[in-house]
């Protein structure tokens, strides 16, 4: 029986991905201002935004979903911290940097693209869908710390849309507890797919590309720095033009980077010498543990809102976009100002990475194509426009 | 021109047995001198007469050889796949085929071949005056989603004569706009491919829905003029490099549910009183907003000017076209971040020599050379610094080989082509084509 229930259990799994997936769970396009204005979300998904926002699924009590994807900050962490802490007692340090969940269902699926890896969700993309990744938190110990499954199947049973929940699912729906915790998360899936907010399109650069609104002189260098192959270069990895069929940008290819961001030492993890956080290659990922060419990557973030999504990278390493930035164009040309110095004055570059994997860093494009001693590819004024420009890309412009 | 032939032929003999009808018979009875004035008289009236359908007729045929002698002056020939038809009354067809092998010098892996178009073509005389010509053309031999084919219906429209210089055609037709487009069989040109400059600058084959009316003069001058759809601007995909190929081939509509609330006029100007020479120029004008949400008043120009001369068997060619598109900027700023922007200028030129190395039998062997230099984007409106594109680079072809023409209507080629500002390794081409 618990076989059956199982096998039963999967293939309700991949029936929701299939929903999923057919009712716009992938990475099709969006309008400015937007979805266009239809009936409202779905009984599913409606149901998905009670559990998304129920902190009484989490074994603090206080912890739900939304406590790291406040839509207020646009769906990311409303704490201006590295990493959020959960579990029981809200104690417990975390790893990563939450990040956004605005346009997070546009994420294509992982894999490879002529050999690099592309997609997925989760800065590792280790989650093949949205109801893979809404797992993770409920049993993660540093966040909702749920024991399993049942543990959160009891909380769904008493919260106070179980009954809502039951003519759903089924009067007995709580019996099978691995049962009811995939249907909240594929309830929660559909709410992120359905709800507007998770797709707004709303920013002052979506009005400009619409040709309804104009930027400023600020807004605009900072944009042509953004987009220049010989300074910023952001582009690169962050297109932030109009696709083919007219879709606005997520400013994010899906593809993966070792950029060799600084060590945290925020991160209580840290404190172990011997723990990395390698990305792609683990630990939290395991089936790419031996593919040694990608320790150290991590997904390429929409920056779509970065400017309300501070801290910024994977770590939480940087507070503001103008540090983030300068890291960027300074980090070869000056980085003494970026990793930790020994006693005789030796700079251990790349320093949150094991020796062996430094050489996986990207120093070939610009701007890190550069030595110390070069000039860095953008000056302190460059770097003003360019964050300039980036506040653009805020949501909830008013024309 | 058959008919007309005859019809000139029997007036003469007719003239001619009235002459010797009036002079040599013997008179049947003796005639008064009165009567004989009365004779003279009619005769006379009657040889002027026929003297004014002689003239007339003349007129007639040296129009039908005006209208059939602009397109004819690339490879010398004399006539076009509709005036093919147009000698025999009632239902008729026509066709030209080609074949193309193309071998990139350093890269053969990328070496191609295929059947770049197969066409047939239909003509129906209703009248006299009235005809219908159509085209269905296929490239790349396979049209599928799956296959890099087309089909396409290339022309269909009805013609009218009004007199003997003046014509009138209505539907989807070529645009008389420079040596090729007008003139796009294998056998017309040279080079185993038509040349860039008509064909990233000018669009050939390039045609549009509307209707044009046409003209000729006594001295040898052919005028068009037209109203007919134009570019659709809203069709520019900034993400492809296809606007940067050919920016008005990136927006034309072929009359495939054509966006038609802006429309475009032509004229045309095409001179031949010279023997052996053609010179002409046209220009092209509309509007391709469409009305198109985000689009206003981005009209598109192109005007060319051209001219051949065939000295003995030496034959020149040379023509220099340039396109604008206005108010380009607003448009631009929705595409910021993309690699192909909208170009507000963009031009091209060419010139040509080739020469009738033997002939014999009506099969010819003609050597060609050709330089060309085009940039399809040649400036870009401002929009602020950094933001606008850098223009494109000038791109020059050389391209150097020989056509074999036999058989009244099949030719054989093979060329060598060196670019030079674009990159892309040199082509070594063979093609095969033919026209009836």
């Amino acid at each position: 029986m618990p076989d059956f229930t199982r096998a039963r259990s999967r293939v309700i799994t991949l029936l929701s991905v299939v929903l999923l997936c057919a009712c716009g769970g992938g990475s099709g396009g969006g309008t400015v201002g937007g979805p266009v204005p239809g009936p409202a979300m779905s009984t599913l998904a409606q149901l998905g935004e009670q559990i998304f926002n129920d902190a009484s699924l989490s074994a603090s009590g206080t912890m739900s979903c939304a406590t790291c994807h406040d839509p207020d900050h646009a769906l990311s962490s409303a704490a201006n911290e590295p990493v959020p802490a959960g579990g029981a007692g809200l104690d417990v340090p975390g790893f990563r940097n939450a990040p956004s969940l605005r346009y997070v269902a546009k994420t294509p699926t992982f894999g490879f693209e002529d050999g690099a890896p592309l997609g997925g969700f989760d800065r590792d993309g280790r989650a093949v869908s949205l109801m893979e990744q809404a797992r993770r938190p409920f049993l993660a110990a540093h966040e909702m710390a749920n024991t399993a499954a049942a543990d959160v199947s009891d909380k769904l049973s008493q919260a106070t849309y179980a009954t809502d929940f039951k003519a759903m699912f089924g009067n007995d729906v709580f019996d099978q507890p691995e049962i009811a915790f995939d249907r909240a998360l594929t309830a929660i899936a559909r709410y992120e797919a359905e709800d507007p907010d998770f797709a707004p399109f709303t920013s002052k650069y979506d009005y400009f590309l619409a040709g309804r609104t104009q930027l400023t002189a600020a807004e605009r260098r900072g944009l042509a720095l953004f987009n220049d192959p010989l300074k910023g270069n952001c582009a690169a990895c962050h297109p932030s033009g109009r696709g083919s069929n007219g879709e606005p940008p997520l400013f994010t290819d899906f593809s993966y980077d070792n950029l060799g961001v600084p060590r945290n030492a925020a991160i209580p993890a840290n404190d172990d010498p011997t723990y990395f956080d390698l990305g792609l290659c683990g630990p939290f990922r395991d089936d790419l543990a031996t593919a040694r060419e990608l320790c150290g990557a991590f997904k390429v973030p929409s920056l779509r809102n970065i400017a309300v999504t501070a801290p910024y990278f994977h770590n939480g390493r940087f507070a503001t976009l103008a540090q983030a930035l300068a890291f960027y164009v300074r980090r070869d040309t000056n980085p003494e100002e970026w990793y930790s110095v020994d006693a005789g004055g030796a700079v251990h570059k790349f320093d949150d990475l094991p020796p062996q994997y430094i050489v996986n860093v990207n120093t070939t494009e610009v701007p890190y194509n550069r030595n110390v001693g070069d000039q860095p590819a953008l000056t302190p004024a460059e770097i003003d426009d360019v964050v300039t420009f980036l506040q653009t890309l805020t949501d909830g412009f008013q024309l | 021109m058959q008919r007309s032939t005859i019809r000139i032929s029997s007036l003469l003999h007719a003239a001619v047995a009235i002459a010797v009808g009036a002079f040599a018979a013997p008179p049947a009875a003796a005639a008064t001198q009165q009567e004989l004035e009365a004779q003279l008289a009619a005769l006379a009236s009657e040889v002027s007469t026929l003297r004014s359908e002689l003239a007339r007729v003349s007129q007639e045929q040296q129009a039908t050889n005006a209208r059939a002698a602009v397109p004819v002056q690339v490879l010398g020939q004399t006539t076009d796949s509709a005036t093919v038809a147009e000698a025999e009354s009632g239902l008729d067809f026509f066709g030209y085929g080609q074949i193309d092998y193309s071998r990139p010098k350093d890269e053969p892996s990328d070496t191609t071949e295929t059947v770049s178009r197969f066409v047939v073509g239909m003509t129906n005389e209703f009248d006299e005056k009235t005809r219908m010509v159509s085209e269905l053309e296929v490239e790349n031999t396979v049209s599928s989603a799956d296959d890099p084919g087309e089909v396409e219906v290339e022309q269909l429209y009805i013609e009218r004569t009004f007199d003997d210089r003046l014509f009138g055609k209505v539907g989807l037709f070529l645009i008389p706009s420079g040596l090729l487009n007008e003139n796009h069989e294998p056998t017309r040109f040279y080079g185993v491919f038509r040349n860039r400059v008509e064909t990233a600058i000018i669009p050939t084959t390039w045609r549009e829905g509307g209707m044009l009316m046409q003209g000729t003069t006594e001295f040898g001058l052919r005028w068009d003029a037209g109203l007919t759809t134009g570019f659709d601007l809203s069709k520019w995909d900034p993400t492809s490099p296809e606007g940067k190929e050919s920016p008005l081939g990136s927006i034309h509509q072929e009359l495939a549910l054509a966006k038609a609330s802006d429309m475009s006029g032509i004229f045309a100007l095409n001179y031949t009183g010279i023997p052996g020479v053609r010179l002409g120029a046209s220009i092209f004008s509309g509007d391709a907003a469409q009305g198109q949400p985000g689009f206003d008043d981005n009209v598109v120009t192109l005007w060319e000017a051209h001219g051949t001369w065939t000295p003995g068997k030496f034959e020149f060619a040379a023509l220099y076209a340039n396109g604008h598109i206005s108010n380009t900027s607003k448009v631009n700023l929705t595409f910021i971040g993309n690699p192909t922007l909208i170009p507000e200028s963009f031009y091209g030129w060419y010139g040509q020599a080739a020469y009738d190395l033997f002939d014999w039998d009506g099969n010819s062997v003609r050597p060609f050379v050709r330089f060309e230099r085009l940039n399809t984007a040649s400036n870009y409106s401002d929009l602020s610094p950094g933001l606008t594109p850098e223009n494109g680079p000038d791109q020059d072809i050389i391209t150097g080989g020989f056509s074999f023409l036999f058989a009244q209507g099949v030719v054989l080629k093979a060329d060598y082509q060196h670019f030079h500002g674009i990159g892309g390794s040199d082509l070594i081409n063979f093609g095969m084509g033919y026209q009836f």
